[in-house]
């Protein structure tokens, strides 16, 4: 496992707010075709770490790198055409219009040139197609034409992540996809990612324990902006401080 | 399809009808006629303003500053006593024009809510004071235009812009060009990307849209149909003046097409020939037309809530 590639990777990584240490010296190593678990109490920075790696948060200091190169100064939408996608903890969808169509927007930037003034937007079959399919990845192929407004908040939850699989990523930013869905879509997804974790390297956030003991191949716990430890599942689980900051004794006889 | 609801189409439709015909039945009133034109040319302009604000999202309160721009433009390139091709100069004024909005839009959109509000105003107040203050064009009097344009294309000649009829026609066209420009374009791929932007534009950034580039892109466009119709709006009264660029003719622009439904394209038209018609109406009426204007126009946005569109969307949808 540990032979494949490092894809991104941060260094010294910080995020201040004033005072505030959300994020504080993180230095973290994410792989190719590996999930790679993030975890840690309400507040940690899990989602500040996952709003650096995909551009949208300027890191305070330290930087990213992607494939060997520094990116933290690029605009977001750069880090999507380096295949760096992410899934938002709240549901930041299009809600007026259908399903197909928001993934029809993730699908287009692939298949045909978005500064067309003339072509239809309904007349590409390829983006269509890929939009499709992002629905029945996640299980939402009968609600293509359903206005995103009017679907179930769980259901929107999978739209959510249909819409990052349809810009087709290498690295998955995933930040607690599993939150609000009932319990068949959870196990759903977590099939999908067991599936799409071979050929893509994943950064998931999730306060799901079984899911993310499950799921990760490395698993990082943070506690109050700083780095815990990172590790395998059992490295994890057996260290001592983890479970004397966050993972209590429940969690630990349910996974055993 | 680029119309896609029924009302729409069928207001289109009325509408196309009536104004074709209406210099046929007003043949020897040439007042009503060039009033009417008049109101055709605001409609271009609103329509434009409509696509910006309605459908991309930038609320500009600057945008009177192109219609001004497409005036002055033109007098400015054109040789003062030759008759020059219409065409030709309509085309250097919005390539000029559209060099001017990606310069300011480049600035501009680098703002966004109320400080694009703010600077879009700024902006065109500049250039008003800039025309108003200048000698050499003609201060608070602006510039006059001697020699009425010719239109042929290819050595023919159909229209005859000192004649009132051909000018209404001729801007009637532009109306007709204008609304199947914007529905194309909101139908296109960038017409799908411009309305993620307004929809989320955090989203649409995180799906790899440079979104500033789609709003330049789109700014450059609704500002170049605005410099076309000041272009066409100084040609119908011989002059441009710094009046063109007042930040109330954009508000009266805005007003128009929150009345007529805000970013509903046709909705502009109806706004537009509304509330020309309502002003007619008042200014003949009384002395204090103003109050009762301002009056109807609150009533009408209060109780139409998605403008006039929107109230016959409701009638005659399904
Ligand atoms: N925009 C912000 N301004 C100030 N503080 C913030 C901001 N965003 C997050 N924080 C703080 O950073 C810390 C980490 O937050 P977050 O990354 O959302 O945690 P998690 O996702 O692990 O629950 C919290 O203390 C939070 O209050
Ligand atoms: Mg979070």
């Amino acid at each position: 496992m540990m032979a494949n590639n490092i894809l991104l990777e941060t260094e010294s990584l910080s995020k201040h707010w004033g005072g505030i240490k959300a994020l504080d010296d993180i230095s973290l190593q994410f792989h190719d075709r590996q999930l790679h678990g993030v975890v840690g109490p309400n507040g940690a920075g899990k989602s500040t770490l996952l709003n650096m790696l995909c551009g949208t948060l300027k890191p305070t200091s330290g930087c990213i790198l992607h494939q060997g190169e520094r990116i933290e100064g690029m605009k977001p939408w750069k880090f999507v055409r380096r295949g760096i996608g992410r899934s938002f903890q709240k549901t930041n969808i299009y809600t007026d219009v259908t399903c197909l169509e928001n993934c029809a927007v993730a699908t287009q930037r692939r298949f045909a040139g978005s500064f067309n003034l003339f072509a239809s937007r309904h007349a590409n079959k390829p983006v269509r197609d890929a939009a499709e399919k992002a629905l029945h990845q996640v299980g939402l192929a009968d609600r293509m034409n359903t206005i995103a407004a009017e679907i179930s908040y769980g259901e929107q939850r999978q739209l959510e992540l249909a819409m990052v699989l349809a810009t087709d990523p290498c690295i998955l930013l995933l930040d607690e996809p599993m939150a609000g869905m009932g319990h068949e879509e959870s196990l759903r997804i977590i099939e999908l990612l067991n599936e799409l974790k071979k050929t893509y390297s994943i950064v998931l956030v999730e306060h799901d324990m079984d899911a993310i003991f499950e799921l990760s191949d490395q698993l990082t716990v943070l506690d109050n902006g700083t780095h815990l430890i990172t590790g395998t599942v059992d490295e994890v689980r057996n260290e001592p401080r983890v479970k004397e900051a966050y993972l209590g004794k429940d969690d630990d006889e349910e996974a055993a | 399809m680029i119309f896609e609801k029924r009302t729409e189409r069928i207001f289109l439709a009325i509408f196309f009808l009536i104004a074709l015909c209406i210099p046929l039945f007003l043949e020897d009133n040439s007042f009503f006629v060039g009033k009417i034109t008049t109101i055709l040319i605001l409609a271009v302009f609103v329509m434009s303003l409509d696509f910006l604000v309605g459908r991309v999202g930038l609320v500009t309160l600057g945008h009177a500053l192109f219609y001004g721009l497409g005036g002055y433009l033109f007098v400015i390139i054109t040789p003062e006593y030759e008759a020059v091709n219409f065409w030709i100069y309509a085309v250097y004024v919005m390539g000029i024009s559209a060099l001017i909005a990606l310069v300011i839009g480049a600035v501009v959109l680098r703002t966004s809510g109320i400080y694009f509000i703010m600077i879009t105003l700024a902006i065109s107040q500049m250039a008003y004071y800039f025309f108003f203050d200048s000698l050499a064009f003609g201060g608070g009097d602006g510039l006059f235009i001697f020699m009425k344009p010719e239109t042929s294309i290819f050595g023919l000649s159909f229209l005859n812009l000192d004649n009132p009829t051909h000018f209404y026609y001729l801007a009637l066209l532009a109306v007709l060009i204008t609304l199947l420009v914007i529905k194309i374009i909101l139908r296109s791929r960038f017409g799908r990307i411009i309305e993620a932007s307004r929809l989320n534009p955090e989203r649409t950034e995180a799906l790899g849209y440079n979104i500033f580039a789609f709003r330049l892109i789109s700014y450059i466009i609704g500002s170049t149909l605005a410099a076309y119709a000041g272009l066409l709006f100084a040609l119908q009264y011989g002059y441009v003046n710094p009046q063109f660029m007042t930040w109330e003719m954009s508000g009266t622009a805005l007003v128009m097409s929150i009345l007529g439904g805000l970013g509903t394209i046709y909705g502009a038209i109806l706004g537009t020939i509304t509330y020309e018609g309502l002003q007619y109406l008042f200014e003949h009426m009384s002395e204090d037309w103003m109050l009762f204007m301002g009056g109807a126009i609150i009533l009408m946005v209060l109780l139409l809530r998605k403008g006039l569109a929107g109230y016959l969307e409701k009638l005659l949808e399904k």
